[in-house]
């Protein structure tokens, strides 16, 4: 699934180790996200959107939008 | 908000950190499990057997120490890995996952096909030890696929 994490991450200047912080999951996770190896669970998806004050179809795109 | 210019690491910074002591120590702990069971399992062996090169089966242990090393594989193999699937998060979770089913399949069909090639003549008959082998060398093969290439 594509998603903006890596995008959202970057205008925060945050590094993945902050963001693995914030959001209570390991730096490998982050990463296995960012570059699409790995689809966060809908709880993490949530989590996600509350830190970014977006939607999660805002972040997340699983391609069936039109 | 600002987590990379600043000298102090930010919160997230410094949870990872802790999580990532939090492993060190598990992984510790568990090292030094695996070191005083082979440890000991090596230094009070009274038979002419080996656990690991064959001939385990003439491995003879004072039965107090045998109990006590039961109890810590016990705890090796069964409380550390249920307690480590505790700590880690989903994405480690579900790799840990595949690296289970890798083990577990490999022995379900591991055991007939080594069985079916010694009944052809191609293998020695199965033996216990193999079939842990398997399960460890495929479960960790499995862990290694899924970290790297899924």
């Amino acid at each position: 699934m594509k998603n903006r994490l890596k995008v959202l991450r970057a205008e925060r200047d945050w590094s993945q180790a902050e963001l693995a912080g914030r959001l209570d999951v390991s730096r490998q996770a982050v990463n296995a996200i960012e570059t699409g190896k790995h689809d966060p669970s809908l709880p993490l998806a949530f989590r996600i959107a509350r830190l970014f004050e977006m939607r999660i179809e805002e972040i997340f795109d699983d391609g069936e939008n039109p | 908000m600002n987590a990379r210019n600043s000298s102090e690491p930010g919160p997230g910074e410094a949870r990872t950190r802790q999580r990532r002591r939090r492993q060190m120590i598990f992984l510790a702990v568990a090292a030094v499990l695996g070191g005083v069971i082979g440890g000991a399992t090596g230094f009070f062996d009274q038979g002419d057997g080996n656990l690991f090169a064959g001939g385990w089966e003439q491995m003879k242990l004072p039965p107090a120490l045998a109990i006590g090393i039961a109890v810590l594989l016990l705890g090796g193999f069964l409380a550390l890995p249920l307690y480590g699937f505790k700590m880690v998060d989903d994405y480690k979770r579900e790799i840990n996952l595949v690296a289970f089913t890798g083990g577990c399949l490999s022995v379900l069909s591991g055991f007939p096909i080594w069985a079916v090639l010694h009944a052809g003549g191609f293998v020695p008959a199965p033996h216990a030890f193999g079939i842990f082998a398997i399960a460890f060398v495929s479960m960790y093969a499995s862990f290694l696929f899924a970290r790297w290439r899924l």
